[in-house]
């Protein structure tokens, strides 16, 4: 009490002395609008988000959350499989696996940073569930207005039945130089340019916030990510791996790509990942060798108690004295 | 047109794009200098730089640069000749010099480009991974046809133009990211009252030698310091409500105040009361008056207009028509929110033709809401033709990251749709993008930042009109209803004699049905 007062005062005379001190405090907060500054500049707002090249800045534990998440993801990941399928090929060979190799895969991770591709095509035509286990994890990648139009999917009982639609993500390039800036999605009618894309994360089977954190960890990531800097050429961002891999601690896992990405941005491998696309660069896939492996490694990861100390979790009912 | 230099790039091409020289210019300009007879040595470096200008110039597309972002043409780079449009240009000049192949004009280029037989089999390797796509004349092409079809039309570029002029300017500060000034500053401050109330500037300038630039970073820049009391302990880290904390005098995680010169603040407010004074004389001469009314400089805005009414019950003939309609509905989403909700029938029932024959909605949604939505813009007319994302920042600028604010993931946003009905050929389009980036103030409020993007696109005389506002929202050129409004102001003439005999027909209606319950 008594210190702050004291500290007034020569603040007080301190100002007196210095009637000139350029570096006065100003009384009033100054908040920038960054859309104002935008139509002046063409410099977009993402741009001063201050977070974006380190999500979880300020916060230590956070950070120490996802770095333990991302050892004890590399631990017990499969090798790194492509598949080399033309996208008119796709659903048979899917259709291969279910049938005949029996496969499932609890994280199935359909489409990416393109236009031009033949999501809905795809998820009609092959029984998408049979390829899910219960419970499973969909997340679909594409433009705004591909991710639009699955909402038909969703007035479709059937498919509305096997999968709720829980989160919607977005993914933000840093500007119009970006890679990943879907300049071919802004037509003439937009309103305003498209500067995003959209991804519906869906979940099949039942699981439970609060009870099933064996097989979930919620509120690890957040549903927005913006294009950092230092991002190898790749059709894909790792951040959109990452999402999965934080949210479901399964370990198969299969990305589905139906579009021609072209040699520009190559389609490149991940560990723990199966990936189909008619530009991966490599076609190593062997479903014996495959379910041999996830044999070894198991279909979820063990849980890890540093991780469950760290983790975001539902608050627990207290009980009674 | 310097035929020398011409004549050299279609001789050396390929030395020169090789290594050790790998197209740099300034590399070029030397080699080039040396080929070339004594008496014209004289020529200076920067003259091979502005011929090769001109020579892309000519047939843009023949030479392509790179590394021009540093914006000095000493770094700058060839990455690609086309020597077979050199060789046609060489011809224009000096007729004969080079025989053309005029059918396959790609087959030269891909014959000089052809690995020579005799290279190792890892050099072959090396050449084809280093190889790249754009280097190859089909890409070129390509890129050429996208330039074309990147080209906004006039209007495109008029109406961005217009709408940067009719924005005022807020004046923007720079926020320093650098966590070193952010320290030294912190530790010079006076804090009282969580508040910076004086900042040493002799202290500044004596730390600015071990921190050369931190005295004119101050000056220049915003400061977030952090506010350090004896129950901070910095290393749990920042708090997740920062200034919004209500806890400051307990809370053990860092919280922040923002530090800026009283002199860097009067300055930006003088230099934008400046510039917006002579925009508003500029305004004057607007000639570009497509899609606004043509003496939209010179008329007055309506002031603010609301009626406090529920939404769900009100006749909208009384408001006529809109060309913008803005909802934010509280969506009944199982949440304990501080207000009532509204049902998704209730909604998707709204009469909304009776508001818009032509024009723009902008529905706010979250999570189940979000596909509610879609399907009731696509019921009362409207196509879904973008979808804004409102990324929400705390008092550091980053997105919000902590909280448990959704079900599975953390919400770092918040959707915005909107549709459009009918042709609506009186928008100016684009001048916006699909993002709003801004701090979350108190619950369910949105983003003002919309405001300003909506009159950009339909101008400043549109009627504009929000449903399930409340005071906050209330502004000039605007109509707000909603129920939790205080009272209600009307000044357009129609709307007020339309309102006072609804008014007196629902007191005639109201009174009796009083009188029975009772």
């Amino acid at each position: 009490m008594h210190s702050t007062h004291i500290s007034i005062k020569s603040a007080n005379e301190n100002s007196k002395k210095r009637r000139g001190n350029p570096l006065k405090p100003a009384a009033q907060v100054h908040s920038n609008d960054h859309t104002e500054h935008y139509v002046h500049t063409s410099l977009p707002p993402q741009k001063f988000v201050k977070n974006s090249q380190n999500q979880v800045e300020g916060y230590p534990n956070l950070q120490k959350l996802f770095r333990l998440k991302e050892k004890h993801v590399a631990r017990h990941a499969t090798k790194p499989y492509g598949c080399r399928v033309n996208i008119d090929e796709m659903s048979s060979t899917l259709n291969n696996w279910i049938h005949s190799d029996k496969l499932v895969f609890e994280v199935v991770m359909i489409g990416c940073l393109t236009d031009n591709q033949f999501i809905y095509p795809l998820l009609t035509s092959l029984p998408i569930d049979r390829l899910i286990s219960k419970p499973g994890f969909l997340f679909i990648w594409g433009s705004a207005q591909k991710i639009n139009e699955l909402t038909r999917l969703l007035q479709n009982d059937g498919w509305a039945k096997k999968f709720r639609k829980s989160e919607e993500l977005v993914f933000i390039p840093v500007d119009k130089n970006s890679p990943f800036y879907p300049g071919l999605d802004d037509n003439d009618e937009a309103l305003f340019e498209k500067m995003q894309w959209h991804c519906w994360m869906c979940i099949t089977g039942t699981v439970r916030r609060a009870t099933d954190g064996h097989l979930i960890h919620c509120n690890v990531d957040t549903d927005l990510n913006i294009e950092s800097e230092n991002l190898q050429n790749s059709a894909i961002p790792a951040h959109l791996y990452r999402i999965a891999e934080n949210f479901s601690t399964a370990t198969r896992r299969l990305h589905i790509i139906p579009a021609r990405t072209g040699t520009e941005t190559p389609v490149r491998m991940r560990p723990g990942w199966v990936i189909m696309s008619p530009d991966v660069i490599l076609d190593n896939f062997d479903s014996v060798a495959y379910q041999a492996e996830i044999e070894r490694l198991g279909t979820h990861l063990p849980p890890r108690s540093e991780i469950e100390a760290l983790r975001p979790k539902s608050p627990t009912q207290r009980r009674g004295p | 047109m310097n035929c020398e230099l011409l004549k050299y790039l279609i001789e050396n091409h390929s030395g020169l794009l090789a290594p050790p020289i790998s197209g740099r210019v300034a590399d070029i300009t030397t080699v080039f200098a040396m080929e070339e007879p004594k008496d014209s040595r004289a020529t200076p470096d920067t003259k091979v730089w502005d011929d090769l200008v001109v020579i892309e110039s000519i047939s843009p597309g023949c030479l392509s640069f790179g590394n021009l972002e540093t914006h000095q043409n000493t770094d700058a780079t060839i990455e690609y000749i086309d020597v077979e449009t050199l060789r046609i240009m060489m011809n224009v000049v000096e007729p004969g010099t080079y025989e053309v192949e005029d059918q396959e004009s790609g087959k030269t280029v891909a014959k000089a480009r052809k690995p020579d037989a005799n290279l190792s089999l890892a050099d072959r390797l090396d050449t084809v991974l280093e190889s790249h796509a754009a280097d190859t004349p089909n890409q070129q092409k390509l890129d050429r046809l996208q330039q074309a079809l990147d080209v906004k039309p006039a209007s495109h570029v008029l109406g961005r133009e217009r709408a940067s002029k009719f924005t005022p300017h807020a004046g923007f500060i720079p926020v320093c990211a650098n966590k070193n000034h952010c320290s030294i500053l912190s530790n010079i401050a006076t804090i009282s009252n969580n508040k910076v109330v004086a900042m040493d500037a002799n202290k500044v300038q004596n730390a600015d030698q071990d921190c050369p630039g931190l005295f004119k970073c101050a000056l220049s820049k915003i400061h977030y310091i952090p506010n350090l009391k004896p129950q901070t302990d910095p290393s749990l880290g920042d708090c997740s409500y920062l200034d919004t904390c209500h806890k400051l005098n307990s809370c053990r995680y860092v919280h922040y105040l923002q530090y800026m010169p009283e002199s860097l603040a009067n300055t930006t407010a003088a230099s934008v009361t400046h510039i917006n004074e002579a925009s508003t004389r500029n305004k004057h001469i607007c000639l570009y008056t497509q899609g606004l009314n043509c003496s939209v400089a010179s008329q007055s805005i309506l002031p603010a207009q609301w009626i406090q009414c529920d939404v769900r019950k009100f006749d909208f003939n009384i408001l006529g028509k809109f060309s913008v309609i803005v909802a934010d509905p509280a969506w009944n989403i199982r949440m304990n929110l501080p207000y009532g909700t509204c049902n998704d029938s209730e909604l998707a029932d709204l009469p909304l033709d009776l508001l818009q024959h032509e024009g723009i909605i902008f529905l706010w949604v979250t999570g189940r809401a979000i596909e509610v939505g879609k399907t009731s813009l696509q019921k009362w007319g409207y196509q879904v033709c973008n979808e804004i994302s409102w990324i929400k920042t705390n008092q550091l600028g980053r997105t919000i990251v902590t909280g448990r604010t959704g079900h599975w993931l953390n919400h770092s946003k918040e959707h915005l749709l909107v549709g459009v009905k009918g042709s609506a050929n009186w928008l100016t389009r684009q001048s916006d993008i699909d993002l709003i980036v801004s701090a979350s103030r108190e619950t369910s409020r949105k983003p003002d930042e919309l405001y300003g993007m909506i009159e950009r696109l339909v101008g400043p005389h549109a009627r504009k009109l929000e449903i399930f506002g409340r005071d906050h929202n209330t502004r000039p050129g605007w109509f707000t209803i909603g129920n939790q409004l205080n009272g209600d102001k009307v000044c357009e003439l129609d709307v007020k004699m339309k309102y006072n005999r609804y008014l007196h027909k629902q007191g005639r209606s109201t009174s009796p049905r009083f009188s029975a319950v009772t």
